[in-house]
């Protein structure tokens, strides 16, 4: 493949709404250039590699990122103050820990019913679906052929995008039950950690939220599950 | 107003979990009588608080009480001939539950990292201002959006008009037989004390009005009262 894509493929992936499939580049290119074009996913793939480093060793405040099957560009992580400071992003919330516990369920088990579901969380779920059915997060894939034929629920492209996914099988594996019985120090650790960085970022929304909705009632939004109940 | 903060359990598991951990307890081997202690002691808590115990709480409740009484019972056997812990299957529940916690935390983190990026696009109108055809109008539409958007169509529903009607009774032919009954014998009376047990502004217009139709007739005359704000009526003989 010619350098000269490199560019075609910029220019795609920046024009490009959502993540753009290295297929949809190619028909693309195709399309234009001739069935004969002698390009495949693998050159793709490496030219958004080089162009990630051209973009990393020229200071570009940009990056393509992998994600949802597909390419998209993205600001870095070190500009989100500053861009979250005038965009929309102040005011995205968080999943709530009950919208992280279903989706992680879903995730991991889908296609997956609601009775499913809620015999592993033990609660009931129909606020916390709708939520992510209205996010569009989770979508309905059809029916299971079992009795009442409940409906059935998997994870969509936007869930990939939210959380960074190119493929559902990116996810982290789930611990094996030996392990989980292991590490318990290890795992709390890490936690604090991350969750440090979370709270301070967490504050900083709150004081927002404050001044903005007063009396907004959403208990969704709330990250500090770490108090303790004593 | 008072804000009271409790750690937030997702449900019964969770509130064991929490338990299991706080007093580093064994998940394999659960002191049951004393997990099903602390967990009744958290429900009438949340009693005393006045708060709505979710049926899931009270059915955690119920099977470890089960659980505790069936400890008590002689084991029962399975086909291999080995005793069956009566709290094998809340286990294997905390268990599967934990997991996907665990899980739920890890997407926590990627979901922290994530909102670190921002895309290019960030005007969602755009597309919206202007559909060209229907493969961008119908992108993102779901099963769910379709019944969503049904939902809303029965809901929106103009509602039939309705019109309510009140028929007055009162016309002026009555309201000249209603003056005519009060200056009957010579007598006359004031304007203001004609309508003073008129309770409905169409009945004030009704009865001016026949005033108005017998002043007209010749019947009744006008004349100023003293005070200037109202005025007297009194009848005319006939003839």
């Amino acid at each position: 493949m010619d350098n000269i894509y490199n560019s075609v493929i910029e220019a795609l992936i920046f024009a490009s709404d959502d993540p753009i499939a290295p297929a949809e580049i190619i028909t693309a290119i195709k399309a234009l250039d001739g069935l004969d074009t002698e390009i495949t996913d693998d050159e793709v793939e490496n030219a958004v590699n080089e162009l990630n480093v051209k973009y990393e060793q020229n200071g570009h405040a940009f990056t393509i990122l992998k994600i949802a099957h597909g390419f998209i560009h993205a600001t870095k992580h070190d500009h989100a103050k500053y861009v979250g400071y005038l965009s929309s992003e102040k005011t995205r919330r968080r999943l709530s820990q009950a919208a992280l516990e279903t989706l992680a369920i879903i995730a991991y088990k889908q296609p997956i019913t609601k009775p499913e579901l809620e015999s592993i969380r033990g609660v009931n779920s129909d606020y916390t679906l709708n939520t992510l059915l209205e996010k569009n997060l989770i979508t309905i894939s059809g029916r299971a052929e079992t009795v009442g034929r409940p409906l059935l629920y998997v994870t969509t492209d936007e869930f990939l995008k939210y959380f960074g996914l190119r493929v559902i099988g990116d996810l982290p594996k789930p611990r094996e039950i030996e392990e989980i019985m292991k590490d318990e120090d290890f795992l709390e650790q890490k936690r604090r950690i991350m969750m440090s960085g979370i709270e301070e970022k967490a504050e900083e929304e709150e004081i927002q939220s404050e001044h903005e909705l007063i009396n907004e009632l959403e208990p969704e939004d709330e990250i500090e599950n770490e108090n303790t109940v004593e | 107003m008072y804000k009271i903060r409790l750690h937030e359990f997702e449900g019964p598991l969770d509130l064991l979990l929490f338990f299991l951990k706080r007093d580093e307890l064994d998940i394999y081997d659960i002191p049951i009588s004393k997990i099903t202690k602390e967990f009744m002691d958290y429900l009438h808590l949340l009693e005393k608080l006045d708060l709505e115990v979710a049926g899931d709480f009270i059915l955690m409740a119920a099977t470890l009480m089960q659980i505790k009484v069936k400890m008590l019972l002689p084991k029962e056997i399975d086909e291999k001939g080995e005793e069956i812990d009566p709290r094998a299957g809340l286990v294997k529940a905390l268990i599967e539950y934990k997991r996907y916690k665990e899980m739920s935390e890890e997407m926590s983190f990627m979901e922290s990292s994530m909102r670190k990026h921002n895309y290019r696009v960030n005007f969602d109108e755009d597309s919206k201002q202007a559909p060209n055809d229907y493969e961008v109008l119908l992108k993102n539409i779901t099963i769910y959006d379709l019944i969503k958007a049904f939902k809303n169509a029965l809901l929106d529903r103009p509602a039939e008009p309705v019109h309510q009607i009140k028929k007055w009774n009162v016309s002026i032919d009555d309201q000249i037989n209603f003056i005519n009954s009060k200056i009957k014998d010579n007598k006359s009376v004031s304007f203001l004390d004609l309508m003073i047990e008129m309770r409905e502004k169409i009945r004030i217009v009704v009865t001016f009005i026949a005033m108005l139709e017998m002043v007209k007739a010749g019947t009744i005359g006008l004349r100023e009262s003293i005070n200037l704000n109202d005025f007297i009526i009194y009848g005319i003989a006939n003839g």
